[in-house]
């Protein structure tokens, strides 16, 4: 097999005493679409936050196409596309401020930039909102805002932290098929989503984490061969709840006894 | 403690509320919870003056007892600066309507109309009623709150200068006066809502707490001096038809009409008025105020997805010339970033200029104040060779580094501060361009204006003779704010909240920087008079200038933090 383009060993992270990440290893192959599941404070964040550069201060070692994070973050950044989770961004500025701040941080040629920029807006049908201020926008908006902020580079490897959240049932569609051609293109994407359904089309290889761990890593037919030919929401109810959720719902019904 | 007492209190007439179709036990529990929402939350008189904290609040109703007790403080005055006692009474009452209004009238939008009522009451089977009524108590309660303690020293002072009787008048006429400052709120509200769409009318709160905080801070500068001043001890208020026409004038009449009844037509129609005008006023309010302000109250929260999408929103095209000077301060892309970022985002961010404008309305009424004292000790032209003008003008110059160090100690706050995820995903080498380009912006936005102005005024009134010391001076506001931004400017802009943590370091950075403006202009004072040192220092200065703002720009990685902060 080729060189992985990320590569992580033995990655750890405690956040004081809570260990989140217990020395994950995974090796992601350029071109893949992988899909990163895992209930809520399972470490998915923090793994995605490690990769961004969002923190630094982690055990272990990470490799992106060949270099390492910790010795040249900088490199690093510049090959990858970060779409954050919730739309945490200064929404006093308009889409064309904002995303010309991110031009100018990634250092793109101004003109090159400006034309992605109106393209990209224009494509997301937010050509008459360009010039308005982002605090007056929907979830949904703010999200394509983001979507751009993290392509406009035209980077190597995408990540993407529940980038369909807010967005309506068409935006939906025009990402995921986003997704897989950007895929086409020979782009690395790291997918991180509770959505199961999305997550099992999208994807060309599921990771499911759990406590800090890898629980299961394959596509989803080898996930399906290994755990019963269930959907990915029943494996991933398998894998991570410690009572059958139906239990979970009885007794909820039974608070109803008195 | 002190709430149970008020639901206690408001709860007594239990069957009379039964009476008119209140299902108590519904109102006793939004009451109890309403109460306890208010004691988490900062109070309106606090919040103006203190910063945020991100401790959780709690008791924040003795806070507004204790405020508006101070508050209280500030009008007594009104007792002292004549022995005119229409006069007196006309003052405090102005300074009671002025001050209920202007607490009230913030609260009121956070407080009193809470909109996630119609989420969480409407939706339960409460009955209409139970909600009226429940909004008046609160709205009654939390009055209580605030008018026992402002009045309070109101009434002391009333009663050990004129006795019971008076004293009980005066108690007395808190109530029509309260009436009508509430008509007085809701005429605003109304207004301002005519006019405008709800998220100005944000913007139109925010404003108003800033003015608020700054005339009470005026006030307790101006009061002091106004008791002594020979102009108001010989002013009184006339009984006339046009003094009738003012509300405050109503009360104080109707106390003296109370106080000692006569046949006085004037005292007993400023009586008789203000017993009406606010039993008219509050008819007024529930039946022509009410309907549309619930109407468009709805709006401001209900269906705001709504009308933002049909309203035609305001649009910030991209102005061509803050991007060219954009680039033609700005040595690189990252540094134009900081730049257009700060330059943007000080200019519209409600959160900033919340913080920042009440700092610079005090340093406006400072030095108001202190030229005025100058100019009444030397009532002479200002000349070259006066310590007194030289102090002046040093005053008026080295005062423009106080407002950049107020706007500079801002910058890397804001409540979007997780929104700095932008700052560690993309590849900036060298993130100290983001802190130049950041502080050049502050710079343009506020320095350049103010200092332009004052060289103006300075080379119009003195004469071209100022000019080395006007140079010398400007450069030195920029050393200031560069040598300020190099010791206080370590997070990123916009990227972190304000928190009481790390107290100990700032009150240190911020004792450095008010010592090197002082510092400065002391050097200046001793050389003002000698043109050449005063062109060594002006080189010296310059050359400094150019040295720190280049060693910002060149900071790296390892002076910041190292992580996203995300809580």
């Amino acid at each position: 097999m080729a060189n992985p383009i990320i590569s992580l060993k033995q990655v750890y992270k405690n956040y004081g005493h809570k260990e989140v990440l217990k020395g994950i290893n995974l090796d992601i192959q350029s071109g893949q679409v992988i899909g990163y599941i895992g209930p809520n404070g399972a470490g998915k964040s923090t793994t995605v936050k490690i990769l961004c550069g969002l923190i630094s201060d982690y055990d272990g070692s990470v490799h992106v196409n060949g270099i390492d994070l910790k010795e040249n973050p900088i490199a690093v950044k510049k090959m990858i596309g970060y779409v954050p989770e919730l739309a945490e961004l200064y929404d006093v500025l308009t889409p064309l401020e904002f995303l010309g701040l991110m031009a100018n941080l990634y250092e793109i040629d101004e003109i090159v930039a400006n034309e992605r920029i109106h393209k990209m807006m224009q494509a997301f049908g937010l050509s008459d909102n360009m010039n308005q201020r982002m605090d007056t926008f929907s979830k949904g908006m703010k999200q394509k805002v983001l979507i751009s902020s993290g392509l406009l580079h035209n980077p190597e490897i995408i990540i993407l932290d529940e980038p369909l959240s807010g967005l309506d049932a068409n935006s939906v569609i025009i990402v995921k098929e986003l997704i897989s051609k950007l895929a086409k293109e020979g782009k690395t994407i790291f997918y991180c989503s509770h959505m199961m359904d999305v997550v099992e089309k999208v994807s060309d290889r599921i990771i499911l984490i759990n406590n800090g761990e890898v629980l299961a890593d394959g596509s989803f037919h080898e996930l399906q061969s290994q755990q019963g030919n269930n959907s990915l929401e029943k494996i991933f109810a398998q894998l991570t709840a410690q009572e059958t959720l139906s239990d979970t719902a009885d007794q909820l019904i039974k608070a109803f006894d008195n | 403690m002190i709430n149970r007492f008020f639901l206690k209190l408001a709860l007594l007439p239990e069957s009379a509320y039964q009476k008119i179709g209140v299902n108590t036990h519904q109102l006793k529990a939004i009451l109890s919870v309403k109460l306890l929402m208010d004691d988490r939350r900062p109070a309106s008189i606090q919040y103006a003056q203190k910063k945020k904290t991100s401790k959780p609040v709690s008791g924040a109703t003795w806070g507004t007892i204790i405020a508006s007790a101070f508050l209280g403080l500030i009008f007594i005055f009104a007792f002292y600066v004549t022995d005119h006692s229409f006069t007196q009474f006309t003052i405090y009452f102005s300074f009671y309507i002025f001050i209920l209004a202007a607490t009230l009238i913030t609260d009121f939008t956070s407080v009193l109309i809470d909109i996630r009522d119609n989420y969480i009451i409407l939706p339960k089977p409460v009955s209409d009623q139970t909600v009226l009524l429940s909004r008046l108590l609160h709205i009654a309660i939390h009055c209580t709150k605030v008018i026992l303690p402002l009045t309070l020293s109101g009434l002391i002072t009333v009663g050990i200068k004129y006795g019971l009787i008076a004293t009980l008048a005066l108690f007395f006429l808190f109530l029509p006066a309260t009436l009508f400052t509430i008509f007085l709120i809701n005429a605003v509200y109304v207004l301002v809502l005519k006019l405008t769409t709800p998220e100005k009318f944000k913007n139109f709160i925010a404003s108003f707490q800033i003015i608020f905080s700054i005339g009470i801070y005026a006030s307790y500068q101006l009061v002091p001096r106004l008791m002594g001043s020979a102009f108001l001890d010989r002013y009184t208020i006339p009984k006339n038809l046009s003094s009738l026409l003012i509300p405050p004038c109503w009360f104080a009449g109707a106390w003296q009409f109370l106080t000692s009844p006569s046949g006085d037509l004037y005292f007993i129609s400023a009586f008789i008025i203000s017993i009406i005008m606010p039993i008219l006023s509050i008819l007024i309010v529930i039946k022509y105020f009410a309907p549309s302000f619930n109407r468009k109250l709805a709006m401001i929260s209900g269906s705001e997805q709504i009308t933002i999408i049909k309203k035609s929103k305001k649009s910030y095209r991209p102005h061509a010339w803050v991007y060219r000077l954009a680039s033609w301060v700005t040595k690189t892309r990252v540094e134009k970033a900081g730049f257009l970022q700060t330059w943007f985002i000080t200019g519209r961010s409600r959160d900033f200029k919340m913080r920042i404008y009440p700092g610079f309305g005090y340093l406006v009424v400072f030095l108001f104040l202190s030229v005025f004292r100058t100019k009444k000790s030397h009532y002479t032209n200002i000349d070259l060779n006066n310590t007194g003008s030289i102090i002046l003008i040093l005053s008026l110059i080295y005062f423009i580094s106080f407002a950049i160090i107020q706007v500079l100690s801002q910058l890397s706050f804001s409540d979007k501060y997780k929104a700095s995820w932008i700052y560690y995903t993309t590849p900036i080498t060298t993130p100290g361009e983001l802190i130049s380009g950041s502080v050049k912006a502050a710079i343009c936005k506020f320095y350049l204006p103010m200092a332009l102005v004052i060289s103006l005024v300075g080379v119009i009134f003195i004469g071209p003779s100022i000019i080395p010391n006007l140079l010398l001076g400007m450069s030195n506001q920029l050393l200031i704010s560069f040598v300020i931004a190099y010791i206080g400017y370590r997070e990123f802009p916009f990227s972190d909240i304000e928190s009481t943590k790390r107290k100990g370091t700032t009150f240190i950075r911020g004792l450095v920087s008010m010592l090197i403006p002082f510092l400065l202009a002391y050097v200046h004072f001793l050389i003002f008079k000698f043109t050449v040192p005063i062109l060594i220092l002006l080189a010296l200065s310059i050359i400094a200038n150019w040295l720190i703002a280049g060693s910002i720009a060149q900071r790296s990685w390892k002076y910041f933090t190292i992580n996203y902060r995300e809580d």
